[in-house]
């Protein structure tokens, strides 16, 4: 079985659950703005939440040198290796979605997992925008 | 002109054979490194420049060798003149004529330049009945000091490269790699690890290529067997390696030498050279379908890269460094593929083993410490030089009758073996027999076959500091237990000299000795405290002396000695004028007296004063 | 798989697998140092030393690295005595000696109750303990930029020659994994300092946000293939550009529709 997170703007009404919930399991003090999605307003009163799209051929996969970042191929995410990675802002640099990003209270990459395949924001989105959903393969 | 079969070697041996018949006088000129520092060069240019003038009996330009090493270095240079073996002694240039127009010439024997003992004075015409010589045994060294190192045929009518032949003529590789593990040899490199067992392990490994190495950097200061080996019998190396690669399957080899050997160099590339000419290295070795070819790789120098993994990281052109392996290099050795790494001395064996068999070699030495061993004797002894004797020989064979015992017949205290990590061991220890496991049960080892005898006049705490900063200089630094440790070490043992240590840290010496035996990464630090450990364990009183009574009891630690002019001093001034501090003064014919203050305890007057008119207190 | 004994508990693992790993997953803690995910082991520190030994070994045991040393089967493996609790514990007390202001180094000696060295210490001695993770991690970056240069206790890591080294690219992925925090580095205005080199920064093109090195943008391009306006614009810019481009296409959609 196969699940594809999908993000429907046009559902999105920017009330930032998504960013909230996502920090909060996270984040240092729930910091909003550290979290890995960012519902972001590309018009006046018209929003798009801004996540990770688990790219295919990801630039930050290619641009990490140390092995960090790997596909899980049951969730479909692209994972970082905290373990492996030395924060040398490679992936952030790469990735031409800004979806990798440097916590600096944390000292650490940051970069949307799926939650290992729960995702809170779609769990929390009151709009349903965002959906985890299966698909076939 | 290639020898491309058997038969054709054995027809060039018989042609070399005849043409040398021709040649009934040789006069052997060692250029080893000992005679060489006495200018044994010159002497050899002044006999081709006069002979090539003169025309005598029997004696031609080519009757003038050169060879490597003859051994008794303490007499060097040395002239030998066969086939009488006629030894003379610390010749100088201006001997030369004397010898041609004496010896060569009327037969006339130059008595001033023979050996006397300096203990019976008797005196000796013959080398080989030399006691020096005499209770040798000659199995490595068979050739060293007696062939030229650059003429392939010296090396072949003495009967090289017919181990070779025999080999490949009708012995399969492992027949080969049975008749070296019947020989019982072990590694002449210091471990002492069975030499058939690692041929064994690498022939039977199935991952391609396998290579064969040669370790000759021995690093250890004043060490020279490996050295005379390369410089004077450069094709016996050859000839051990090409049977070596026959055995496990190799086609490619490498020779790690150190820089600072540059005649070894020399010597071994150009027996590379002519080994490949006549087609004794390269493809089809003698005609058959042996292809096996050789370089040499020039090591900086460093003491570490004779750890096995340092020197294959070293050939491989990286960081000369040791890496930690608990893969076996046999296994996973060069380019992390199938490697036989053997001792030049090692190798140097293996062409006798074969020609005169496993028994032969076996019965010769101890059950498990076969055969012969090479050692450098230095120090306080009559008698330095390059020995080889049997396995199994007592410490005071090699001391007392090789040796000639110690300079000045002051008494003996202590005889260190295997290098830098290896031990002391005391006059108590003198009737122990040389072997592999002997000298390993008694806190030393084998090494590589070091041996510097010590006297009275010896500080055994001084001499653990001395070992220890050399291990200090030439630890690699990678791993914590060894640079740090023996760094901490060496400062302890430095303090203990300046009459400043503990019991305490004494204490703190010993058990920080263990984590670096077990915690260090290469045998350079699991060994590294043994010059401390091998004192301590012999010599606890006089560390106690150090340490509880700020005396040195041998007179040798600057900060706890003084030196005072007794009522002997007969006003010589002798002292007086080696005194480099200017720390002496007195009248002619009048007691001198030291100042204390100014003195800096080089112990040049008490040196130079022969009427014992210096104490040390 | 494999089947060995740690601590007297039977566990698997992987062929190759080396035995740190097993332990790690067993939930068992040894100190290391030089360990980490990213980069060769080469067993400097000596800290995650075992004692290992096997039924037939007759009573015989060995210390090994445990982070280099392959998962053997029937292997009985020991990771607490007290001869490992002092070869740890000396080790630390070596390096409180030589790096006496490494708060790294302090915390971990505490652990084994060392408040100050046993052995004299040397006051000017740095914080570098020649773990080799900077030259490692940059020898897997293909740079190879900096070694470990001279020997013993003089070895320090440098760039060829001891000068500003030819090939650093200005990552700070050395700076970064040092445990110690021993590798300085700082970036000025639009240049980036380290190992006496200097770096003209990334600015983002809208923002002016400095991002990383010319040189490892350059080198991430060459050698990954990856775009080069991938590199033109920060993070932060590049999400709203996301947004502006599907805001974008939501509205294209919603036009057609009406
Ligand atoms: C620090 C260190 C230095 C060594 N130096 C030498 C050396 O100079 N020459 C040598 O033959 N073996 C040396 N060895 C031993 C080699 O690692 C290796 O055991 C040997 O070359 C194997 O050959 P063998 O079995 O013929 O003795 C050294 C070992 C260590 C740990
Ligand atoms: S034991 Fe010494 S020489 Fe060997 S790797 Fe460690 S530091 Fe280097």
């Amino acid at each position: 079985m196969k699940y594809c997170f999908q993000v429907i703007p046009e559902l999105c009404t920017g009330c930032r659950t998504c960013e909230l919930a996502c920090a909060f399991k996270y984040a240092k003090d729930g910091k909003p703005g550290r979290s890995r999605i960012y519902p972001l307003a590309h018009a006046k009163d018209q929003y798009v939440p801004v996540v990770c799209f688990q790219c295919d051929d990801a630039a930050c996969v290619r641009a990490c040198m140390f092995d960090a970042l790997r596909r899980n191929d049951e969730t479909g995410a692209v994972e970082l290796d905290k373990e492996r990675c030395v924060k040398c802002e490679a992936c952030v640099a790469a990735c031409p979605f800004g979806c990798a990003l440097t916590d600096t209270d944390q000292n650490e990459i940051v970069k949307c997992d799926l939650c290992q395949g729960d995702p809170v924001c779609a769990r929390f989105c009151p709009e349903a925008a965002l959906k985890y959903v299966e698909i076939e393969d | 002109m290639k020898i491309d079969s058997i038969a054709k070697l054995d027809k060039w041996r018989k042609e070399i054979q005849t043409k040398q018949k021709a040649i009934k006088t040789k006069i052997l000129i060692c250029l080893g490194p000992g005679c060489l520092a006495g200018g044994s060069d010159k002497i050899l240019k002044e006999f081709q420049t006069i002979l090539k003038k003169k025309k005598i009996k029997d004696v031609l330009v080519e009757s003038v060798k050169k060879t490597g090493c003859h051994g008794f270095c303490a007499r060097g240079p040395m002239v030998i003149i066969e086939p009488l073996g006629i030894f003379y002694s610390k010749v100088k240039k201006v001997h030369v004529k004397d010898i041609i127009e004496k010896t060569l010439q009327k037969g006339e024997i130059i008595e001033k330049l023979l050996y006397k003992d300096p203990d019976t004075d008797k005196i000796y015409k013959e080398w080989r009945k030399i006691p020096f010589y005499a209770r040798q045994q000659k199995i490595a060294l068979r050739n060293v000091g007696q062939i030229d190192p650059d003429e392939i045929t010296d090396y072949i009518v003495n009967g090289g490269y017919s181990a070779l032949a025999k080999i490949l003529k009708g012995m399969k590789p492992d027949e080969v790699i049975d008749q070296v593990s019947k020989s019982g040899l072990r590694g002449r490199g210091g471990a002492g690890f069975s030499t058939g067992r690692k041929w064994v392990t690498c022939a039977k490994a199935e991952e391609n290529p396998h290579y064969v190495l040669c370790n000759g950097d021995e690093g250890d200061p004043g060490a020279f067997m490996d050295r005379c080996i390369m410089e004077g019998d450069p094709h016996t190396v050859l000839e051990g390696m090409i049977i070596c690669a026959y055995a496990v399957g190799s086609q490619e080899g490498y020779i790690y030498v150190r820089e600072e050997y540059p005649l070894a160099v020399v010597n071994l590339q150009k027996a590379i050279d002519d080994a490949r000419k006549f087609g004794l290295l390269g493809d089809n070795i003698l005609g058959t379908d042996l292809c096996f070819d050789l370089k040499i790789s020039k090591g900086g120098g460093a003491f570490v890269c004779g750890e096995s993994s340092a020197l294959m990281r070293s050939v491989a052109g990286e960081i000369g460094e040791p890496r930690a392996k608990y893969v076996r290099s046999v296994l996973k050795g060069l380019h992390d593929k199938p490697t036989v790494l053997n001792n030049v001395e090692t190798f140097a064996n293996i062409p006798v083993i074969i020609e005169k068999g496993a028994d032969w070699f076996a019965a010769i030495g101890t059950k498990k410490s076969t055969g012969t061993k090479a050692f450098s004797l230095a120090g306080k002894i009559k008698n330095t030089g390059l020995i080889e004797v049997p396995m199994g020989i007592k410490l005071k064979e090699i001391i007392y009758d090789i040796g000639g015992g110690i300079n000045d017949n002051r008494k003996f205290k202590a005889v260190q073996t295997g290098g830098p990590s290896g031990g002391c061991l005391p006059a108590d220890k003198l009737d122990l027999e040389v072997d592999f496991d002997t000298l390993a049960d008694n806190g030393s080892m084998m090494g590589s076959g070091g041996m510097v005898v010590m006297d009275d006049r010896t500080c055994m705490v001084d001499v653990s500091r001395y070992f220890l900063n050399f291990l200090v200089e030439e630890s690699c630094g990678k791993c914590v237990p060894c640079r740090e440790g023996l760094f901490q070490l060496h400062k302890l043992n430095e303090k203990i000299c300046e009459g400043k240590g503990t019991e305490d840290e004494l204490k703190l010496m010993e058990n920080l000795s263990k984590t670096i035996i077990s915690g260090s990464l290469c045998g350079l630090g699991q060994s590294g405290p043994n010059p401390f450990l091998s004192t301590i364990m012999y010599f606890r009183d006089e560390y106690e002396a150090h340490v509880k009574k700020q005396e040195c009891p041998g007179g040798v630690c600057k900060k706890l000695i003084t030196y005072k002019i007794n009522d002997d001093c007969n006003g010589c001034m002798a002292c007086l004028s080696v005194c480099a501090a200017s720390a002496i003064t007195g009248k002619k014919k009048e007691q001198h007296t030291i100042d204390e203050v100014k003195c800096d305890r080089c112990g040049a007057c008490y040196a130079v004063c022969n009427i014992n008119a210096i104490d040390i207190i | 798989m494999v089947k060995l004994q740690i601590n007297g508990k039977t566990v698997e693992a992987r062929e190759g697998e080396m035995l740190l790993a097993v332990m790690q997953r067993m939930g068992i803690e040894v100190p290391t140092q030089c360990h980490h995910e990213a980069i060769e082991p080469t067993g400097n520190c000596r800290l995650c030393m075992v004692e290992i030994t096997k039924k037939n070994w007759d009573g015989w045991k060995k210390c090994v690295t445990s982070c280099l040393y392959p998962v053997e089967e029937g292997l009985i493996v020991e990771t607490h005595n007290d001869k490992l609790f002092e070869i740890r514990k000396t080790i630390l007390d070596l390096q409180l000696a030589r790096s006496p202001h490494s708060d790294y180094v302090a915390k971990m000696a505490s652990e084994y109750g060392l408040e100050k060295s046993s052995y004299p210490v040397e006051p000017q001695g740095d914080d570098c303990i020649m773990c080799y993770a900077c030259t490692r991690i940059c020898d897997v970056l293909g740079k190879s930029a900096i070694a470990p240069t001279m020997r013993g206790h003089e070895k320090i890591v440098a760039g060829p020659f001891g000068e500003a080294p030819p090939d650093c690219i200005g990552c700070l992925s050395c700076a970064f994994i040092c445990p110690t925090d021993h590798i300085k580095w700082n970036d000025k205005g639009n240049t980036r300092t380290i190992w006496d080199k200097k770096f003209k920064l990334i600015k983002c093109k809208k923002c002016g946000k400095k991002t990383i090195t010319r040189e490892f943008a350059d080198y991430l391009i060459e050698k990954r293939e990856l775009p080069s306006e991938y590199f033109d614009t920060c993070d932060i810019c590049k999400r709203q550009e996301t947004a502006d481009t599907m805001g974008a296409l939501v509205v294209k959609a919603r036009e057609a529709t009406i």
